[in-house]
């Protein structure tokens, strides 16, 4: 792969043998190595946004326009209320639970800045979709996710020059790492009195079998060809909702859910699959929201979900 | 739609690594106890059928037949009899496979160097597939020409090679209350070590021309997280690399092919992965991944952040739960010590709880900022045994008892648990998992 790389180099080394050396660790910069930076490539890629608003695009949102988006993106997994569905995240509440023995630490109890919200939602929000969103819609979903945490008001409308003057609760309880903050010894005898040590064993029953994962690669033995192409597209694309049966999604190795669908010929669940599908539990975006998969990818996901155990 | 707001989540605490395991996984995991995959299971596990064949005085059967021709594998891979070590994860920790984390197999390997296939694993959002020619890193921000490097300009300058540890800074998290987990892959297994080749960030600095306020660096990835931490600059000029390879070959696509930031001694998920994007400023950005997580919430309500190092750490991975010993007799005690500060100075072993110690000798190579092994040799007389570990490195620091680290941080820090790790060997030479109070 780098093979003229590598010409390219042996004509280098060569050349340094002929020329005196002169180069010292001082001068080593600059090689002349890289291609200038367009402005036009370095904001293609800057995205990121500071508390202070810096990075921020120009457009907003407003909390009764994020509640529909963050009701058909967001709430499969954080909840409608932002209370997390199963192990995903909460989203608000735990309004002074951070001293508490099982604290909540969401958006509005733990997070120091408003900043941080807009940025993630747009860098990797929705979960199976990232950078998906407009900057209208992150906008949206960010001011609804601060309504949920009674940090803005239902009429509030979210702007560039606005955001960074929302200040978030708990951003004066963060402070630099301190550490080290403990001051252990190097005894060497009668260290601590033995009559006085307890021991505490651990929970029963919590370690994972460590023998139970060869079973994969029986597993794929036993699957056809397209099984198996389609078992990479159901990991990365499928995965999410179908092994945690998030957003209504069957999950896969719920059989006799499986064999009621495919009473309706293979065909009609492939194409749900491609086109998507409204249905009594829930919703199947097209492709399962990753339009960059091909049809085929899809068809052969759907082989994966029939074959495996 | 205010009518249907809830005033307030009731929901129980359940962060991405909090110690409350939830009641329907540890049904789930209610089963027989932990098997070990030692000789005689992994044996089985084959399908091969034991027999006294091929022991003296007979000849065995490989030695009186040929065996495969070079290439039969290209790529090499372990003895079949070695299907037991892997990478394991433990399921209920995460919500999903995607953002989630593995542990390598620490009770099976030997010396420092982590092979690269079982280098733990963490992804924000799943390892992806990236083709290096399509690949660039962009460095702009506070500097006088902004560059963009293919993956044949990055090794076209001059390279460095360190071997140095990776550690997930949850690593132990999950035992802040009390004791979880019976097997040290799942105690200590999220650290690696490595042999990592790349250029200093240093020198791709020089050559996009650092300006003087800039203060600060944003790592960005190009997965589907866009991963991102905000870097001081005193790390970037001091050791930081910018990674292409690890252990002789490129860098496996679960570690970030084709290129990676790597910080020695710092919290696993500074060196971010797949990096795309280099931002030189003048203050941090405070993205999700140093807010939000990797943070330590301490007893007070109030958290650290950008607490990077991962301070001075060991463990004794023989015995452990997955290695117990037999009957009494010469064992020796080994194990594993690091520090993100520098080299490890000494390692002390106790064997009643921490009441007396006695140094153990550090052998192989002894590396700042990388995994250093320690042994000592000892004649066990069947009884029980509290066996313990105890790292110094070179700047004095002692590791912790996990009271000392209890009493400063309680127990919601989830992440940087560095203390004395307890084994309790039984008579029997089983070995449980335990906390002393």
């Amino acid at each position: 792969m780098y093979s003229l790389n590598r010409l390219l180099i042996t004509v280098a080394l060569t050349a340094t043998v002929l020329l005196p050396v002169t180069s010292s660790a001082k001068d080593s910069a600059p090689l002349g190595i890289g291609t200038p930076a367009t402005n036009a490539e370095i904001a293609g890629w800057d995205i990121d946004v500071r508390p202070d608003g810096k990075g921020l695009p120009k457009g907003q949102g407003s909390v009764a326009i994020g509640e529909g988006l963050y009701e058909a993106q967001c709430a499969s997994c954080h909840g409608l209320f932002g209370e997390g569905e199963g192990r995903w995240p909460p989203l608000a509440g735990g309004e002074n639970s951070l001293t508490e023995d099982r604290p909540e630490k969401t958006v509005g109890s733990y997070w120091p800045y408003t900043s941080t919200l807009w940025d993630y939602i747009n860098r990797a929000m929705p979960f199976p979709a990232p950078q998906s969103l407009k900057p209208d819609e992150v906008y949206a979903i960010t001011a609804y996710v601060l309504y949920l945490n009674d940090l803005v008001e239902d009429d509030f409308v979210l702007t560039q020059t606005n955001l960074a003057s929302i200040k978030m609760p708990n951003e004066e309880n963060f402070y630099i790492d301190n550490r080290p903050d403990t001051d252990n010894k190097r005894c060497m005898k009668n260290c601590k009195d033995p009559s006085k040590i307890i021991v505490v064993e651990s929970l029963r029953g919590i370690t994972p079998d460590q023998e139970e994962d060869a079973s994969e690669e029986a597993e794929a033995e036993s699957l056809s060809e397209s099984a198996i192409a389609g078992k990479a597209t159901y990991t990365t694309s499928c995965l999410v909702c179908h092994d945690s049966g998030v957003t209504g999604a069957p999950v896969l190795s719920d059989k006799d859910t499986w064999k009621k669908r495919l009473e309706q010929g293979i065909d009609t669940v492939v194409q749900h699959a491609i086109t998507g599908f409204v249905g009594d539990n829930g919703v199947m975006p097209p492709k399962g929201g990753n339009l960059s998969l091909t049809d085929q990818q899809v068809k052969d996901a759907v082989q994966y979900i029939i074959e495996a155990e | 739609m205010s009518d249907s707001k809830k005033p307030e989540s009731t929901k129980a605490y359940l962060g991405e690594l909090a110690n409350q395991v939830p009641s329907n996984s540890r049904r789930d995991f209610l089963k027989k106890g932990v098997k070990f995959s030692t000789g005689l299971a992994a044996a089985a596990a084959t399908g091969d059928v034991l027999s006294s064949n091929n022991l003296p005085p007979n000849i065995p059967s490989w030695t009186k037949s040929l065996g495969t021709g070079v290439v039969s594998t290209p790529y090499g891979v372990p003895s079949k009899y070695e299907a037991g070590t892997i990478r394991r994860t433990v399921e209920w920790l995460t919500a999903d496979k995607i953002s989630s984390i593995s542990m390598s197999p620490i009770q099976e390997l030997k010396g420092i160097i982590t092979p690269n296939g079982l280098v733990f694993e963490r992804y924000h959002a799943g390892a992806i597939t990236v083709n290096p020619e399509e690949h660039r890193l962009m460095i702009h921000g506070l500097v006088d020409n902004p560059l963009i490097f293919t993956m044949d300009d990055l090794m076209r300058f001059p390279s460095e090679s360190v071997i140095n540890f990776l550690e997930c800074p949850a690593n132990g998290g999950m035992e802040w209350r009390g004791p979880q987990m019976e097997a040290l892959q799942f105690t200590h297994g999220m650290i690696s070590c490595c042999e990592w080749t790349g250029v200093k960030l240093s020198t791709l600095l020089a050559e996009v021309g650092l300006q003087t306020e800039g203060k600060w660096i944003l790592a960005e990835g190009a997965d589907g997280a866009s991963m991102s931490r905000s870097i001081p600059m005193d790390k970037a000029l001091d050791d930081a690399l910018i990674v292409y390879a690890q252990n002789g070959e490129m860098l496996r696509p679960e570690q970030g092919y084709p290129v990676r930031l790597f910080n020695p001694g710092w919290e696993g998920n500074t060196s971010v992965k797949w990096l795309r994007r280099l931002e030189i400023g003048d203050k941090p950005w405070h993205h999700r991944e140093e807010t939000s997580k990797y943070t330590d919430l301490m007893p007070d309500g109030r958290s650290r952040r950008f607490s990077y190092e991962q301070e001075a750490n060991s463990v004794i991975t023989s015995p452990c739960p997955e290695n117990p010993w037999g009957q009494k007799g010469s064992y020796e005690i080994e194990g594993i010590a690091w520090s993100g500060r520098g080299k490890i100075k000494h390692v002390d072993v106790s064997i009643d709880g921490g009441v007396t110690w006695r140094p153990a000798r550090l052998k192989g190579l002894v590396l700042s900022k990388a995994l250093t092994r320690f042994s000592l040799p000892f004649k066990w007389d069947g009884a029980p045994r509290l066996l313990q570990s105890r790292a110094i490195d070179e700047t004095g620091y002692v590791q912790p008892t996990l009271t000392q680290l209890r009493n400063i941080r309680g127990t919601n820090s989830i992440y940087h648990k560095n203390s004395i790790h307890t084994w309790q060997l039984q008579s029997n030479g089983k070995v449980k998992n335990v906390q002393l109070k």
